[in-house]
């Protein structure tokens, strides 16, 4: 498929169990795609440069920086973003919430959604893991101690 | 930050897409996470994106008799999870685990990092490491490039523009001891210098190899200094005076992570822990 410079090319995304059709310029990002087209803000933009993780969301049950990965990337792929909830907080956004994992909320989206992923792939990390698993993702209030007890929390909650 | 604006390629088979590299000024696309960021930067302007997520018969990982083949869009968290990276490369294994975050394994392949050869990246200094074989291909047919002969510069490769990296061939090495360390200023960071190392050890030296990242406008190996270290008795005194030699070799570029000769000291304090730690704890 050529979609020549200055043209824009129709994608498919499913977002939060949703079919969205869009036209975008082969050079939107991920992110711009789920903020500006789909009105979806809970996602954030930080540093823009793929190292502060405010951007996060699970692409294929994958996290990924939307920052630095194109829309027409995600053609055709599943999209979780921090709206992706049943209306009920979950369990992480409960554990943040009663840990108080969080103080301007700014980096919180992206920080859930890498320590769902986390959780996914690993259900009882250890402080270290965790640490590790969330390296990618910045904070500049909490001093992460919080964040850490949050998804330890967590981790205990969905496992009972 | 938008990226320039740029045409967009989406092969239907690897076939078509080296058709598509032929026409020039394209770009390709693997995990995407120095590629995106360089076009944010409008380092890179090309006119089009060849896309080659789609291309799933470049992700593989697959066991021969003394060698493991993998395909240029395997993912660094695909590499860690593999249990045939973890048994049989050891060294890969580790290094893959240490790239960036998991975000960014999630996505970073191992034919973007060495196509890209960053000097400070990881992978290209763990390819020089193995020795390993890089496959390259076009429509004219493919050819296989030694590791040493890959790397040519900062960002510059044996690579032509109409070629693609497909696969990366890494010996399945028995009896070797590994690490690959590296010294950050931060988490996720690129590294300030960072070190592959594989060694065979008995009551001597047998076999060693080791390969820098950080230290130079490439990954580095000091093919003739490794030779000194060669059926010696591992002492700590012949460690120390190989980190204090093979500081000498190098002339680090100063940037914005340290000075050149900051570098240097971190090299040597690296090298003379690791080959401790490497050759000593294994004799």
């Amino acid at each position: 498929m050529l979609v020549r410079p200055g043209e824009k090319v129709k994608i498919k995304v499913k977002v939060n169990g949703i079919w969205y059709e869009r036209e975008v310029e082969p050079r939107k990002l991920l992110v711009h795609f789920l903020r500006d087209d789909l009105g979806l803000t809970g996602t954030k933009i930080g540093c823009d440069t793929s190292t502060c993780g405010a951007c996060t969301v699970l692409m294929n049950g994958k996290s990924v920086k939307s920052c630095t990965l194109l829309a027409v990337q995600a053609d055709g792929a599943e999209i979780t973003t921090i709206e992706g909830g049943d209306g009920k907080l979950h369990a992480i956004q409960e554990a943040f919430k009663d840990n108080f994992a969080l103080q301007c909320g700014y980096c919180t989206p992206g920080m859930i959604m890498q320590s769902y992923y986390l959780l996914s792939e690993n259900p009882s990390p250890s402080e270290e893991e965790i640490r590790e698993g969330l390296h990618g993702n910045i904070c500049r209030c909490t001093g992460y101690q919080n964040i850490v007890k949050a998804v330890q929390d967590a981790s205990r909650k969905l496992r009972a | 930050m938008y990226p320039p604006e740029f045409g967009y390629y989406k092969p239907e088979s690897l076939a078509d897409a080296l058709d598509f590299l032929k026409g020039g000024n394209v770009k390709p696309l693997a995990g995407g996470q120095s590629l995106i960021p360089m076009l944010k930067f409008r380092i890179l302007q090309p006119k089009f994106i060849l896309d080659l997520n789609p291309l799933k018969e470049l992700s593989y990982i697959k066991p021969e008799e003394n060698t493991v083949k993998i395909g240029a869009l395997t993912r660094y968290s695909e590499m860690v999870k593999s249990g045939i990276v973890r048994r049989d490369l050891p060294l890969l294994h580790e290094a893959s685990g240490k790239v960036g975050d998991m975000q960014v394994r999630n996505m970073g392949t191992i034919g973007g990092s060495l196509s890209n050869a960053d000097p400070s990246a990881d992978l290209p200094a763990v390819a020089l490491a193995y020795d390993a074989k890089i496959k390259l291909i076009s429509t004219q047919g493919e050819r296989v490039v030694e590791a040493r002969d890959f790397f040519k510069g900062p960002f510059t490769t044996e690579l032509r523009e109409d070629e693609i990296l497909s696969e990366v061939e890494l010996p399945i090495l028995k009896g070797y001891n590994h690490k690959y360390a590296k010294i950050v200023r931060r988490a996720g960071d690129f590294a300030l210098v960072g070190m592959a190392v594989l060694a065979k050890v008995g009551e001597t030296i047998e076999d060693i190899r080791i390969a820098y990242t950080g230290v130079s406008d490439k990954a580095y190996r000091p093919y003739e200094l490794e030779k000194t270290l060669l059926n010696s008795k591992p002492t700590e005194d012949l460690l120390r005076k190989f980190s204090e030699e093979v500081t000498k070799e190098v002339n680090p570029p100063s940037d914005s992570r340290g000075s050149s000769d900051y570098k240097k000291k971190i090299m040597k304090n690296l090298t003379f822990n690791v080959l401790k730690e490497v050759i000593l704890r294994a004799s």
